[in-house]
């Protein structure tokens, strides 16, 4: 029963994991220009890496390898807004203007 | 004029190595003068008063105020002139808000030497700001719009310049030991002695090599882990934060009658420099919608995708979970960045005609 519960739970989160990464996939063609495409590429990190980090801890159960999952999950959570943080001042400090509803798409 | 001015002297003083040195060389010629000399000593504040946790740093500068006026006072015996005929004062100064650049510092100088009518800067070569600028050159910059003269005070120990780099002390090694240890341990699965030999002598090396420049502050007994449970208490609510906010961006971007509506906002925000702010600015940027462009002191510019994302940015319930993890429960009780009124749209719709009718309050989809 427990067993069917965890193995159920891994299959939503590998599902979950994918439907972000596909929305984020999405959302870099879709979306107008660097910074609102920064906003999405980051959600494949965040909740994309973070469910598929989650389904792979509990596939993995109570091992000390589960730890390092979590730990990867952290570090992912600390260096991905870096990133994105990045890129959004790289392209406001080349002085590239934010996309605003009326201007022409790209 | 028949005599020299008699000096009027501020000098910004800080624990520091070169401290007593300082003080004396402004002693001395405050001294040598005729007349009615005039030094102040001043404190800036790096925390903002009335935040809960910041007694310690107020007690800790009056008792090294306390300290300057006892040793002004004994160079003044020494030189067998009654303190009483030289003006010696002492004073906490920037209690109002949080000091960040450079500039802010020298700004705050200024005002002081302007308010006390004081003309001339005497500051400590090994005085720094957050930890890591020297207040010099900053302050010449702003010389150049007041009448303030400024030296550097002549001490024996050659200035460093080494940024970020501050001397080894004993809790941080020992932190920075514990933690690297532990991390070993997580890594080599706790399996036995062979692991805790090499954890303890990895760690050692990792704590000698990395101490001087792995924190921001120095960890206390108490302090410390209480900001860490604190922050592990604030780790769920962001998790459902990015959930939340992930969910709406998703559905943003995938129904097609759906659009977004971007806008660079500017918060001006109350979370102290270096780690809450980094800690605040990527916490903006982990919640899909809100994304930290650049920052400029207390200034964060954010890019926002839609009204929601801003809506939330205003409200402002990051800001003060932050404030709770690094200052305590008394700090997150803050008006939000709306009703201070610290929120910024920057851009408005470009077909808009009425540009400054709407503040950021009035928004409409």
């Amino acid at each position: 029963m427990i067993e069917a519960i965890r193995i159920g739970l891994i299959v939503v989160a590998v599902v979950l994991g994918l439907f972000f990464t596909f929305v984020s996939a999405t959302g870099v063609i879709r979306l107008p220009d660097v910074f609102s495409r920064a906003h999405t590429a980051s959600q494949a990190d965040t909740l994309g890496a973070g469910f598929a980090l989650a389904a792979v801890a509990l596939t993995l159960g109570w091992e000390p390898t589960t730890v390092k999952t979590v730990l990867l999950l952290v570090f992912i959570f600390v260096t991905n807004p870096t990133a994105a943080h990045a890129i959004a001042r790289a392209a406001y400090e080349e002085g590239i203007e934010p996309w605003t509803t009326g201007d022409e798409r790209r | 004029m028949a005599a020299e001015e008699a000096p009027r002297l501020v000098v910004p003083v800080q624990r520091s190595v070169t401290l007593r040195q300082t003080v004396d060389y402004a002693m001395a010629e405050v001294l040598a003068a005729d007349g009615e000399p005039t030094v102040h000593f001043v404190f800036m504040a790096t925390w903002r008063g009335g935040d809960p946790g910041t007694d310690a740093d107020r007690d800790r500068a009056e008792a090294l105020l306390d300290q300057i006026r006892i040793w002004a006072r004994y160079e003044c015996e020494e030189a067998g002139v009654n303190p009483e005929t030289i003006e010696i004062e002492t004073a906490l100064i920037g209690l109002e808000s949080y000091l960040f650049s450079p500039d802010e510092y020298a700004d705050l100088l200024t005002s002081y030497a302007a308010d006390h009518d004081l003309d001339r800067v005497v500051v400590d070569p090994e005085y720094s700001l957050v930890g890591h600028t020297t207040l010099l050159q900053p302050l010449e910059f702003e010389l150049e719009r007041s009448k303030l003269a400024i030296e550097e005070a002549p001490v024996d120990r050659p200035t460093r310049r080494d940024r970020l780099v501050s001397r080894p002390n004993l809790p941080r090694f020992l932190a920075l030991f514990g933690v690297s240890f532990l991390f070993y341990q997580i890594l080599g699965g706790f399996s036995g002695t062979f692991d805790l030999v090499t954890g303890i002598a990895t760690a050692a090396i990792v704590a000698i090599t990395l101490d001087s420049v792995s924190f921001y502050r120095d960890p206390t007994l108490v302090d410390s882990p209480k900001r860490i449970l604190r922050g592990v208490v604030y780790v769920p609510y962001l998790l459902y934060e990015i959930v939340v906010s992930n969910l709406v961006v998703a559905r943003l971007i995938l129904d097609p009658r759906l659009d977004i509506d971007p806008r660079l906002t500017k918060v001006r925000v109350f979370v102290g420099s270096g780690f809450p702010l980094t800690t605040l600015a990527n916490s903006i940027t982990l919640t899909p919608g809100t994304l930290t462009v650049t920052a400029e002191d207390q200034e964060l510019y954010v890019h926002s995708l839609a009204p929601f994302a801003r809506e939330g940015l205003f409200d402002g319930s990051l800001e003060r979970w932050v404030r709770f993890v690094f200052y305590g429960r008394e700090a997150a009780r803050f008006p939000s960045p709306r009703e201070r009124g610290d929120t910024e749209v920057l851009q408005e719709p470009s077909d808009a005609a009425s540009t400054d009718a709407d503040e950021s309050g009035g928004e409409e989809r």
